[in-house]
Parts: structure tokens; C-alpha cells; sequence
């Protein structure tokens, strides 16, 4: 029903671990392909490799029966990770395909050729591991007309080379969908753009500093030992003067984005850690060139090139660390379906979403996105609108009510007039409110460009007060020994500091199934002081459960439930979901189903309705209110005997207050923001023992309610799941994803969690912490380091290759302090 | 000693075609994805072979349909 569509084309790695063989729990069969539990009485599993392998639905049984049919079972000894539970697909899978074949779409994100080939970019939602990319490239090759197909999985793209005579473009997103992958044009954004660009110019400055370090170390050790044990002084000027060359070129080449990032901070008064390593870097170089010209002094080539070196590696691990999950922004728009049903000249057309415009008819189908907001003109149906309020339970439309971009039919066919063109939606005005709070997020100053403010005032004062003692007591030697205190208080280890941890914490934190976005996340995390829940699908499981059934005639508990799995079997309310995993009772026949009613069926001469209280009561007039219980209360009755009243409830995930609980008792300030304007906020925060609660919260209040805690000084971490969530996730100093969050609130969080449940939140919050700690101890280190070189600098002890040993020793020890991260909690 | 003079040049020549080579690589597009050539070395490459297979050789333009 939801149908590719809905479902994003996420890009987010899911890093959900394999069980071990064995250890899973033996009641509890896990379906083999997507690894969520097999429903009891589904029976939809298949051989594999000469094995019975259970499956939880028919999607993963039929994507894991292609996969085995084409011989490529291999896939599953070498993944990683679970796949993605396929969405259930339309049977018109190709048709929905086919609007790509027009040529006005397709060239958006096609190349032709000289010989006639088409290269076309797909991005794939749904890929969790590496093991991904050879099965969909070893498929698509195979495609007759195909002869080129790779996956790039840090960017979830597919680039794919085929002859247009041989296969169609539907096809190959047809093919796609059939091996469980979500399939979508892959437009290349000019920020996307930007960031593969810097990735490769990042690259570029490092391979040059790391060879240029190579020959320049070379260099280096022989003039050393030359320092030690003596050197002619024409082979010294011939080292120094090839030393010069190469360090030159790396410090032009690679060590440039620190000078700019210091000036640009420098010009506008802040004091960043870039500063101290440009100067040290810059001073130190250019007086080693100065020493090289005219013979005498000392060169520091060697240590110039290293901690270029040193430091590009850190940050480019620290950057790859939090971006390889960063790639694909999030924009609202490619949500919406692409090809929408039209009339045009009294045919029902399908056209571009594009080419839509104000006064259109649309046909929006049941399972359907609505492409764009619009008034209903004719037809009934319940309208899924958690894209605005979070919540999953339908509102009822009619002819004259408006239907919103991104929201899903979920019960008949409706037919709207267009109203506008997508920036007037009000799903463009959740995105730019997005945008807004982007803009408006706190920056928390980081911890190192707060010591590196001091730490440049110090270091400049004391190489100024050594120059001026010595200048007294030995003019010759007052600028080698002073240029010598500057590079040994060369902040190597320092800049290192903060990279070397962060990349560690979040590299142990993606083992744990929590993938660390946010810049800055880490640091502002440790620094929380309210912690903030959104309530459906964060901590409750975001689903309708049946939790109480009142029996009223003659059938027994069991029976109702049969009785009412066979009726639900025929509904795509969520209500229907509740019974899927109930065993139906047979013999029911014409069953109809009343928009915003209820469902009704024959079995013999007896007729049964379920559903709202006025719908059963015109059947059943004796039928009782329903129980005073906060429940979603359905009512089941035969003829004009009341049956049942079943009583439905989203249900508050198991480890919700052992999280709630543990947040309190570290000192946090826990509250639940909600758009549901139900008793259920209150009663669910009164279980969890959460005192601060606000219910009935549009998007713009939840900001607004964050906004004035940021104000009284708070550092607030929110946890949230919708796409209604994804502005407050934004604004947020941290914010968190939960386990099957949409993709516009993954896109916004700094967490994102992946596997496992809310737990996450406070074990991730407990390694910023300890990633704070070790942190603080880099720095203590780094300064006490420095605090002890300097002096012996001052005095003139430091040779040039003691320095370099000193800084390559420190940093080491800061790398290291730094790896223990990496152990689990 | 005077062969330091040769030998630099020569050291300094090959340092400098190693840089353009890894530049080279790096504008081609060798190191994009890291994560996912780290995983292919170590897999087992080897796909059984099923009869259908004749167009896994993916250099060339597969002949007509039959």
C-alpha cells in the first residue's frame, strides 16, 4: 500500500547488526531477509541454498526468491547487516515506472553518448551494506542492453550504462524495486556538488603532504645526523636547499585552508585553533627558508610538513566520520510522487508532477501520495496526515476539504482540483521552516577554539619575552631560540585533540547501531540539560495495538478478534494493521467498506459491521457506550446483537521509562512536546513520570517552546521521529532520530539511530560524556607538553630534531589516549 | 658524495610523478568510495555461474534478444 513512494529514498547506512548464529531467541523466528520477527501463523518462507529459511510477508519472500532464483544467494553469507523490508508493492510496479520513459524527465538525470548509450544516475534507498552494492550490481549487469552498472555506496547512487534499443529506463527502476531497493532520479544538487569537490581537493592536499613528508623526513634525518656528527657545509646547503623546494610546495599546495580559515576568524576578532597552526606553520617557514638563504640558523622543514600532514589526516577523518552519512540533503519535494494521474480532454493521463498547475483534476487512488494540495471535488476517504501532526489515526474528507501534499489516501479514491504549484503547499512551508531553524541553531563554542584562544596570547608572549631576554644576552642566537620556543609550542597534539576523540566516539557509536551527524553534536550533547521526547513513534512504538476487548454477546474473546481480522483483512485504515498478525475466521463474503465508518459483511443471513459507534448502532441499537478507558474503542456487532467493543492503542515502547527514568536521574530535565491533542500526552507522561508536558503542538510551537529554553540558557537535546519534528530536530543544540524515523527527521538529527531502541539515547549521551573526558585530558596533556618544552626552548636546549621527535610523540599519545574511545560501553 | 647531486634530482623526479599519479587517481574518481572497494577485496568474488550468464561480461554490449 505505502508504495516506493512514500518511503524516501533514505540514505542513511543501517548499521542494524546480524544476530550471531544461534543466539537468536528460538520462539522468535526472524525473517531471514529483512530480520523483523515473523508474524505467528505467517507462513511465507522459502528454500535458500538448500535450507528453509522463514520470511515475515510476501515482499520479502519475493525479493529473496529473485535474489535465489538468479543465482546470487551468495548475497546473504556476505552482508552485513539486514536488508530493508521491501514495501508492499502495487501490482502496477512497472507502470508506475514508466513515466521515467519521457524523454522530458528522464534527460533531467540522463547522459546520451556519441554511440548511442544512455548513462543514468539512480539514487537507492534501502542499501544497509556493502554486500548491497554487488548484488545490485551483479543484477543490473546481467539486465540483456545493460553494459555497465556501478553502485557508489558512500553517495547510495547507481550509475548504470545501457543500449535504449534493448531495455527501457522503467525497467531498470522496475528491476531495482524488485530486488527490494527504492529507486529515484538522482539530480546532482550544486551542494552535493560542492561537498564531492572538497572531498577530492581534501584528498589531493593530503596525498601531497603525505609524500612531500616522506622526502622532506628523508632529507631531514640526514641533516640531523649531520648536526650531531658533523657535515660538509656544501651537502648541508644542498639538503636544505631541496628541503626548502619540497616543503614549499606543500605548504603553497596543502597547508593553505589553515591560513584561510585563521584570517577569515582573525578579521572578525575570534581566535580559532587554526590560528596557533598557522602561525606555527607560517613563521616556522618562512624563517627556515631564511636560514637556508643565508647559511645559517636552523631549518624546521621536517616538522612543518609533518604536522601539515598530521593535522590534514585528523580533520579529514574527523570529517569523513560525520559525513559519509551526510551526502543526500533532505529536500521535501522529492518525496512527492513523480508521475500523477490527470484529465486532460476527459481522459485520465499521466503526466509529470512538474507540469501540473493550478485547477487541474487529479486522481488521487487509494495507497497514493497526494502529489500537491488540493480540494476534494468528488469521493470520501481518510487522509494519513503524519507528515503535519505526527499522528497515525486518519481525518475523514469530503468534497470542499483540502488534501496536503506528502499526505496518503488511505481508504477510496478521491478527485481533487489542483490548488497551487509546490511552493505554495504547506509542505514547502514546513521545508523553509526547516531551513529557518537551521539558520537559528545555537552554536556552542567548541571547547578547542576556546583554549586555542588563550593558548595563541600565551605562546606569542612568551616567544616575545624570550626574544627579549636573549636579545640582552646573546643578539646572535635571540631569533633562532626564539623561533625555536614557536615550534616546539607547535599546538600539534593540540589541533588533534578534539578530531582524534570525535572520530573515535563516533566510530564506536556507529558499531552501536547510532550514526553521529551533527558537526558539533557530540560537544553540545555532553553539555545537555533538558531532554525533550516527541510522544507517537518516539516513545511509543507509533503503531495501533489491540489492548483490551470487551465482550457484550455470545462470542468469545477469541472469536470477536477471528471475526474481526476477516473484516479487517479488507481495510487500509490503520486499524487494520492491529488484526494483521490474528488468524480470520472464514465464510465472510461482500464485504463493503464505508468511508469513515466502518466495514460490513454477510455470512449466511446474518450481516456483521465493525466500526464507529453510529455506524454498528443503526444495526444495533442496544449497542453500550463505549468504556470510559482513553483507548481508540471499535465496536463489533452481528445484526442487532452488540458483540464487542476492542479497544486499540498506540503502545508506549517497552523501554520508554527505563530511559525516562535514567535521563532523571542524571540530572536532566525530561519533557513531552505533542501535536496529538488527546488525553493520551498527559496519561502517557503521568506513566513515564514526565511532569512537563505540552499536547496539541503544531511544528512552529514546538519551536517556539524550544527557542524560549535556549533563551534561559538551556542546552537542549530532543529526540523525535516525524517529519512534522524535523524543524524542532533542527533547532535543537542535539537531536535525535529514532528507529524508523522519517527521512526529513533523519536528515535534520545530529543522532541518528539505526538499530536498536531508545536506549541508544541515554548510552550515546553517556559517550559524549566520556568523549568530553578524554577530551579534556588530550588538552591537559598537549598543554603540559608544551608547558615543559617551552621552558627548555627558552634556554636554548631544543634542537631542531628534538623538536620534531617531542611533536610527533605527543600527538602520538593524544591519538592513543583518544583509540580508548573505541571500546564498547 | 658528488652523486647526491644526481641522486636528489632523481629522488625529487620520481616523488614528483608518484604526486601527479595519485592526483590522477584521486580526479578519476578512484577514491570516492572508500567504504565499499575496503569490503570488495575481501569478499569472495566468485558468482556461480548459471546458464543465463552470458552477458555478465560487462564490457561488452550484449548481442540481440533473442
Amino acid at each position: 500500500m505505502a508504495g516506493a513512494w512514500t518511503e524516501l529514498s533514505n540514505n542513511m547506512i543501517l548499521a542494524m547488526p546480524l544476530p550471531t548464529e544461534g543466539s537468536a531467541n528460538a520462539d522468535v523466528k526472524a525473517c531471514y531477509h529483512c530480520g523483523e520477527q515473523v508474524p505467528a501463523g505467517a507462513d511465507f518462507g522459502i528454500v535458500i541454498a538448500d535450507q528453509f529459511r522463514p520470511m515475515c510477508c510476501p515482499g520479502c519472500r519475493a525479493v529473496a526468491g529473485l535474489i535465489s532464483a538468479s543465482g546470487l544467494e551468495n548475497f546473504y553469507q556476505q552482508r552485513t547487516a539486514y536488508n530493508e523490508r521491501p514495501s508492499e508493492r502495487a501490482p502496477d510496479t512497472l507502470e508506475q515506472y514508466l513515466i521515467y520513459d519521457d524523454p522530458a524527465l528522464s534527460t533531467t538525470f540522463t547522459e546520451t553518448s556519441a554511440d548511442g548509450e544512455v548513462t543514468a544516475k539512480l539514487l537507492l534507498g534501502g542499501i544497509s551494506c556493502a554486500a548491497c552494492t554487488w548484488l545490485i550490481e551483479q543484477t543490473m549487469a546481467r539486465l540483456p542492453g545493460v553494459s555497465e552498472a556501478l553502485v557508489n555506496l558512500q553517495q547510495n547512487r547507481l550509475d548504470i550504462r545501457f543500449q535504449p534499443d534493448h531495455i527501457k529506463l522503467s525497467e531498470i527502476f522496475a528491476q531495482v524495486d524488485a530486488l527490494g531497493y527504492r529507486g529515484r532520479p538522482f539530480h546532482t544538487s550544486t551542494q552535493r556538488q560542492q561537498v564531492a569537490d572538497e572531498y577530492r581537493l581534501e584528498l589531493r592536499r593530503l596525498a601531497v603532504a603525505g609524500l612531500g613528508m616522506m622526502q622532506v623526513g628523508m632529507f631531514a634525518v640526514a641533516l640531523h645526523a649531520g648536526d650531531i656528527q658533523g657535515i660538509e657545509s656544501q651537502y648541508q646547503g644542498l639538503l636544505r636547499w631541496v628541503s626548502l623546494l619540497v616543503a614549499s610546495f606543500v605548504v603553497v599546495f596543502s597547508s593553505r585552508p589553515f591560513f584561510i580559515t585563521a584570517w577569515r576568524h582573525l578579521k572578525q576578532g575570534a581566535l580559532v585553533m587554526d590560528l596557533p597552526v598557522a602561525l606555527a606553520i607560517g613563521l616556522a617557514w618562512l624563517a627556515s627558508i631564511w636560514a637556508t638563504v643565508t647559511g645559517t640558523g636552523q631549518v624546521y622543514f621536517d616538522s612543518v610538513v609533518m604536522f601539515t600532514f598530521f593535522l590534514l589526516l585528523g580533520r579529514f577523518f574527523e570529517r569523513r566520520a560525520s559525513q559519509r552519512h551526510n551526502l543526500t540533503w533532505f529536500d521535501a519535494q522529492e518525496t512527492l510522487p513523480d508521475a500523477v494521474t490527470t484529465r486532460r480532454e476527459n481522459q485520465w493521463l499521466v503526466v509529470p508532477r512538474i507540469q501540473l498547475q493550478a485547477g487541474d483534476i487529479l486522481l488521487v487512488r487509494a495507497g497514493d501520495t497526494v502529489p500537491v494540495d488540493a480540494q476534494v471535488i468528488a469521493g470520501q476517504s481518510a487522509m494519513r496526515e503524519d507528515t503535519f501532526n505526527g499522528e497515525h489515526l486518519p481525518r475523514t474528507v469530503a468534497p470542499g476539504d483540502t488534501i496536503y501534499a506528502s499526505t496518503l489516501n488511505t481508504e477510496t479514491a478521491l478527485e481533487a482540483r489542483v490548488l497551487g504549484n509546490y511552493l505554495e503547499s504547506r509542505l514547502a512551508a514546513l521545508q523553509r521552516s526547516v531551513e529557518q531553524a537551521q539558520g537559528e541553531k545555537p552554536r556552542l563554542a567548541r571547547l578547542a577554539d576556546h583554549v586555542a584562544s588563550w593558548f595563541v596570547g600565551a605562546v606569542l608572549l612568551l616567544t616575545a619575552a624570550t626574544a627579549l631576554v636573549w636579545s640582552q644576552l646573546d643578539p646572535d642566537q635571540a631569533f633562532w631560540i626564539a623561533l625555536s620556543v614557536l615550534v616546539i609550542s607547535c599546538p600539534c597534539a593540540l589541533a588533534l585533540a578534539t578530531p582524534a576523540a570525535l572520530t573515535s566516539a563516533a566510530s564506536a557509536l556507529r558499531a552501536n547501531g547510532v550514526i553521529v551527524r551533527g558537526e558539533n553534536a557530540l560537544e553540545a550533547l555532553s553539555r545537555a540539560t533538558h531532554l525533550i521526547f516527541d510522544k507517537t513513534g518516539t516513545l511509543t512504538e507509533g503503531t495501533l495495538a489491540i489492548t483490551d476487548v470487551h465482550t457484550l454477546g455470545d462470542f468469545s474473546r477469541e472469536e470477536v478478534l477471528a471475526t474481526g481480522a476477516a473484516l479487517q483483512k479488507y481495510s487500509r485504515h490503520p486499524v487494520g494493521t492491529a488484526f494483521a498478525a490474528i488468524d480470520p475466521s472464514s465464510g465472510l463474503e461482500n464485504v463493503r467498506y464505508q468511508v469513515g465508518a466502518g466495514l460490513e459483511a454477510k455470512q449466511g443471513s446474518h450481516t456483521f459491521r465493525m466500526g464507529s459507534e453510529p455506524f454498528c448502532r443503526t444495526l444495533a441499537p442496544t449497542l453500550p457506550p463505549p468504556p470510559s478507558e482513553p483507548l481508540y474503542w471499535v465496536a463489533l456487532c452481528r445484526d442487532e446483537m452488540p458483540l464487542a467493543w476492542i479497544g486499540l492503542d498506540d503502545r508506549t515502547r517497552p523501554e520508554a521509562a527505563d530511559v525516562v527514568a535514567a535521563a532523571q536521574d542524571a540530572g536532566l530535565a525530561v519533557s513531552l512536546l505533542t501535536g496529538d491533542s488527546s488525553a493520551q500526552g498527559p496519561r502517557l507522561a503521568n506513566t513515564l513520570g514526565i511532569t512537563d508536558v505540552a499536547t496539541g503542538l503544531e511544528p512552529q510551537q514546538k519551536m517556539t517552546h524550544v527557542r524560549a529554553l535556549q533563551a534561559a540558557g538551556a542546552v537542549v537535546v530532543m529526540v523525535g521521529d516525524g517529519l512534522n519534528d524535523a524543524p524542532v530536530l533542527s533547532l535543537a543544540d542535539a537531536s535525535f532520530a529514532v528507529p524508523g524515523a522519517s527521512d526529513l527527521a533523519r536528515a535534520q538529527a545530529d543522532f541518528v539511530l539505526v538499530g536498536g531502541d531508545l536506549h541508544s539515547v541515554t548510552s550515546t549521551w553517556r559517550k559524549a560524556r566520556q568523549c568530553r573526558r578524554v577530551i579534556n585530558q588530550n588538552f591537559a596533556w598537549a598543554l603540559a607538553y608544551n608547558a615543559s618544552a617551552i621552558p627548555l626552548a627558552a634556554l636554548g636546549f631544543v634542537p631542531p630534531w628534538a623538536a620534531a621527535i617531542g611533536m610527533s610523540a605527543s600527538s602520538l599519545l593524544v591519538v592513543a589516549n583518544s583509540l580508548r574511545l573505541n571500546s564498547n560501553p | 658524495m658528488d652523486s647526491l647531486y644526481l641522486l636528489i634530482p632523481i629522488a625529487l623526479l620520481f616523488c614528483a610523478i608518484a604526486i601527479k599519479l595519485l592526483l590522477w587517481a584521486i580526479d578519476n574518481g578512484q577514491y570516492e568510495d572508500l567504504d565499499k572497494e575496503s569490503w570488495r577485496i575481501l569478499a569472495d568474488d566468485e558468482t556461480p555461474a548459471t546458464p543465463d550468464d552470458t552477458n555478465s561480461d560487462n564490457t561488452r554490449p550484449p548481442a540481440e534478444k533473442p
